[in-house]
């Protein structure tokens, strides 16, 4: 039985794999716990789609593919900001019509030369035959992203609770915002290694919103999200050795089904206790 | 020029595929139009991403795929209302759980279980792939969704510009939203094969988008959008058969050069205030 259970651990690419998830699960997870508090959900998913355009011309040109997920992911934020200035548009029509063009351009790449681009792992992850030079990647940007984190999160909080408090006690408002957003697109960088352009809005919405319904104190919100984000992420590619599916798709659901459970059974939030209490 | 136009409609498949992408740039340019009124573009991205585990249940059960599909995407949007108002996680937040957790869960059937949905072919679309009775079963929805928010339009845009007018003026907003959910399921389960998940939210997006900025008032911009829409997509169908590059990427890219261009060269900045005089 054990022997079956510790199987996973004697391939060294799915040692890999499960420190790797784990490692981009709490570093997302940490982003979660600011972005569902906003109202910012769709910049996730926006980043995350935006970006395959940049990592396919980079697979393109054998470029570390970090950089042209940045590059791209900075054009999508400029364009986003340029058409916001020129028209009354609706915010979210704007976010949905610029990310998803920057994907058409991607797919676009990719049916011109689809041999050099794999577009399946980027969009779906591919985290079992990912390689030495990419984790190296990951691993860099998940350090840089903690270490900033741990520095900076009680201003970040106090940004993202009460923006003019926080001006008013002299904090610089819109550089914590650019420093946040380009955390987060660091990390959805480094996330779409591990579960795929699609569901990288999940790394980054999903820990924190379960978090949420289990306390009142952010930092143990904070603690809470890290916690679920890199278990659930560790244990999806685990279990997907087992069940033979693709982890990506395993880790969300794992996280899904545990917010659907604090969903209902939490100890304040919860539907059944809010059922009892009178007011769900 | 015109053999550059008649060359691929020689072929049967590049006619079935022609005539598909006509039917959804209208069904799909017409719900744009409302959509971007009413803000829900994230609803659009939740509910098209939503039907991938429709369509493997769809396939286990053994029923047509548009059905399991429709209503994956119909459960996305009731799970995402129920669970906004019982917890207190903001509604932007609980739909991007929803549908990226359903996402996951229709990968996970996907990779487990044999079937001849090809996933690549959901995700992205497959045009050229469209069979006779795809395009019976797609069409028939398509043209049923265009009529039935054709003749619907007003109260429709009422209620996407202004649900408190709507209300007081009497119409029955429930049913308005409701039915607004129901239609956008049916459209995006009938561009799906075309189209593809993730490029159905451009064309959902794009053709309103357009017509927004070029005009003020409603039926202008229906006209508009449909405009734009027709003639993306056909020039794109018929300039990816020439250049051999992807389809629906290609009609999106058309769509996103003329918002560029509406962007740039139309007078105005789209004001929604005109809108309100609707003939």
């Amino acid at each position: 039985m054990i022997a079956i259970l510790l199987e996973p651990f004697t391939y060294s690419y799915m040692v890999k794999a499960i420190w790797v998830c784990a490692l981009v699960g709490g570093v997302c997870a940490f982003l979660s716990s600011y972005l569902m508090l906003k109202g910012w959900s769709l910049m996730g998913d926006a980043l995350a789609h935006s970006i395959v355009p940049g990592v396919a011309l980079a697979y393109l040109l054998a470029l570390p593919y970090a950089i042209g997920a940045l590059f791209a992911g900075l054009l999508a934020a400029f364009s986003m900001v340029v058409v916001k200035q020129k028209t009354n548009l609706r915010e979210d029509a704007i976010i949905g019509l610029v990310f998803t063009c920057f994907f058409a351009i991607g797919l676009l790449l990719v049916s011109i030369n689809p041999t050099s681009v794999n577009i399946q792992a980027i969009i779906l992850g591919n985290i079992l035959a990912i390689s030495v030079y990419d984790i190296w990647q990951i691993v860099i940007i998940s350090t840089i992203c903690l270490i900033a984190l741990c520095l900076k999160w009680k201003d970040l909080m106090a940004v993202f609770f009460d923006e003019n408090h926080a001006r008013s006690i002299g904090l610089p408002v819109n550089m914590l915002k650019i420093l946040f957003f380009t955390l987060l697109s660091a990390a959805c960088v480094a996330a779409l290694q591990t579960v795929g352009a699609c569901l990288v809005i999940a790394m980054v919405i999903t820990p924190g919103a379960t978090a949420y319904l289990m306390t009142d104190k952010f930092n143990c919100l904070i603690m809470i999200a890290v916690v679920l984000g890199s278990i659930t992420s560790g244990t999806g590619a685990y279990l997907s050795y087992f069940l033979d599916v693709n982890p990506g798709g395993l880790i969300v659901t794992l996280q899904t089904l545990i917010f659907m459970g604090v969903f209902m059974f939490a100890p304040k939030y919860g539907l059944l206790k809010r059922k009892a209490a009178g007011h769900g | 020029m015109i053999a550059f136009i008649m060359e691929p409609l020689a072929h049967e498949f590049m006619l079935r595929a022609l005539l598909m992408s006509v039917l959804i740039a209208i069904v799909c340019s017409i719900f744009s139009c409302f959509l971007v009124l009413k803000g829900w573009s994230l609803m659009g991205d939740a509910v098209s991403h939503a039907v991938l585990p429709g369509l493997a249940l769809a396939f286990i059960v053994g029923i047509p795929l548009a059905i399991g599909a429709f209503i994956a995407g119909l459960f996305c949007a009731l799970a995402i209302g129920y669970l906004k108002e019982n917890s207190r996680v903001k509604e932007d937040a609980v739909m991007g759980i929803v549908f990226s957790g359903m996402f996951a869960f229709g990968l996970v059937l996907l990779t487990k279980i044999e079937t001849d949905v090809h996933l690549l072919h959901v995700l992205f679309g497959n045009v050229l792939g469209i069979s006779e009775r795809d395009l019976i079963e797609a069409g028939s929805i398509a043209i049923l969704c265009a009529i039935i928010m054709l003749i619907k339009r007003k109260d429709l845009m009422l209620y996407c510009f202004d649900s408190a007018y709507a209300s007081v003026i009497g119409l029955p907003i429930r049913v308005l939203h409701f039915g607004l959910l129901i239609l956008l399921a049916l459209t995006i389960v009938s561009s799906l094969k075309a189209a593809g998940i993730i490029l159905v939210i451009a064309m959902l997006i794009a053709p309103g988008a357009i017509g927004f900025l070029l005009t003020n008032s409603f039926d202008n911009m229906l006209m508009i959008a449909l405009a734009a829409s027709l003639f993306s997509c056909i020039a794109g169908t018929i300039v990816s058969f020439h250049i051999d590059v992807a389809t629906a990427p290609l009609i999106v890219l058309i769509q996103a050069g003329l918002f560029i261009l509406a962007l740039f060269f139309g007078k105005s900045r789209g004001t929604a205030k005109g809108l309100q005089n609707v003939s």
